[in-house]
């Protein structure tokens, strides 16, 4: 799997920092995307309140990053800097569900997509499939 | 977490003994299930009796045909044990999907069993290679050990102390974990011991774990993850929870059950 994020934040200035917090983003995206699900019972009680059932992101869930810029100065301020802090978290989720839809061939798909949700995409697809035959 | 009073044990007998004076009392092993449990106080027992520090209880050995491993024997001792690693590799490598390393080193094989979550890896490789409960009062088989959702054979002050594994020919674990707590969402054990040939599913039914009898039939005639193809185990009594409906689980037993054969042949 190879993930790349291009993102314009200006002047980079200390490069080491911008990364990382692009990967942190791209952790959050990924999290709300496939994992990250907050399920109340009918009688309003939370029933995802530890992280054994309330699924964060870890480091085995997630691939290599590829980060890479491109940079427009920004005219606003003297430094031409643009803030970075939430970019990847913004794009993350998008990509990662319409990698699924375009697999599953429809729209109908969860977020988080945990596996029994695609599974349950899956599902539908080769019902639409059979239906258009 | 309410009070309780707190007794180490010296030995099995003297755990024994002191499960029986306490009355209302738990045994400690590794703590992972009950120490959670007293904090959410969902449990008050009036004294704990750790066994921790019997040395009895703890330890990894070949003993004729059989694996036997003492109760107190951490996961991560069986997960890099030389001698599980050849003589059952399955049961190696099951153990080190157990959780996180924490608790791998502090979880224990006697307490898994003797807690007997729906979900746990243990009681799949119990019932899967046919093992023996060895307890301070008997024997007993997996077959008859494993009674239900949290239920077992044992007695109120009943120790286990040894489980006996009879070394397969061939053995396959694969186990489908929940992404958040990394117990088994669906877990399938798979074992060929001369004619003796077992598939046992956790994680999925709602007694706890079983035995697939056709799957068994069809690994029979060919211990292989091609004679599955086709064999499906219904919904009707499977778990269905906020991780998974009993469909997906039901979908996920036949899917386990052939990466377990396939690693096995
Ligand atoms: C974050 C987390 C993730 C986990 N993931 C998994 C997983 O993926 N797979 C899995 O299988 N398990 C998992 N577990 C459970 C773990 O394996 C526990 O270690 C195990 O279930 C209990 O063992 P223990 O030694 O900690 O027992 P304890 O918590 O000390 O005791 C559990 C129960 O067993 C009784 N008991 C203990 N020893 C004996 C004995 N010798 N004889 C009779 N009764 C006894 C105790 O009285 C108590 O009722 C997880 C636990 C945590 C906290």
């Amino acid at each position: 799997m190879k993930w790349t994020a291009i993102d314009d934040f200006g002047i980079v200035i200390n490069p080491m920092i911008v990364e990382g917090q692009v990967h942190g983003g791209i952790a959050q995206g990924v999290g709300q995307a496939l994992l990250e699900g907050a399920v109340y019972d009918k009688h309003g009680q939370l029933v995802t309140g530890s992280y054994m059932d309330y699924c964060m992101p870890r480091a085995d869930n997630l691939p290599s990053f590829n980060v890479d810029y491109v940079v427009t100065k920004c005219p606003s301020n003297p430094l031409g800097i643009k803030g970075c802090g939430e970019a990847g978290a913004i794009a993350a989720p998008v990509a990662v569900v319409n990698a699924i839809t375009n697999a599953v061939g429809h729209e109908d798909v969860p977020m988080p997509a945990t596996p029994q949700a695609v599974w349950a995409a899956v599902q539908k697809s080769a019902k639409l499939r059979k239906a258009a035959e | 977490m309410y009070k309780f009073a707190y007794h180490k044990a010296k030995n099995v007998k003297d755990a024994a003994a002191l499960l029986k004076k306490a009355g209302d009392s738990k045994l400690l092993a590794g703590g992972q299930t009950l120490i959670p449990t007293l904090k959410l106080r969902l449990a008050g027992p009036a004294a704990l009796v750790d066994i921790g520090g019997v040395k009895e209880l703890s330890g990894i050995a070949l003993k004729g045909k059989d694996l036997v491993i003492g109760a107190m024997t951490r996961h991560a001792e069986v997960a890099t044990s030389k001698v599980v690693r050849k003589a059952i590799p399955a049961l190696a490598a099951l153990a080190e999907t157990i959780g996180d390393p924490a608790v791998r080193n502090q979880g224990t094989i006697g307490g898994s069993i003797a807690n007997n979550d729906p979900a746990a890896d243990y009681p799949a490789a119990c019932l899967g290679l046919g093992a023996t409960i060895v307890t301070s009062k008997r024997k007993i088989p997996a077959d008859k050990f494993f009674k239900g959702l949290f239920e077992t054979a044992l007695g109120d002050d009943e120790i286990i102390t040894e489980v006996h594994f009879p070394v397969p020919k061939s053995a396959g674990y694969a186990k489908f974990p929940n992404p958040a707590s990394r117990y088994a969402l669906v877990g399938v054990f798979v074992s060929r011991n001369g004619s003796d040939v077992r598939v046992a599913v956790t994680g999925a039914g709602e007694g706890g774990v079983f035995r697939v009898a056709e799957m068994e039939k069809a690994l029979q005639k060919d211990f292989s993850a091609k004679a599955l193809d086709g064999i499906a185990v219904k919904p009707r009594g499977l778990n269905s929870d906020i991780h998974a409906s009993a469909e997906y689980r039901a979908h996920l037993v036949g899917v386990m059950a052939k990466r377990a054969a396939a690693s096995a042949a």
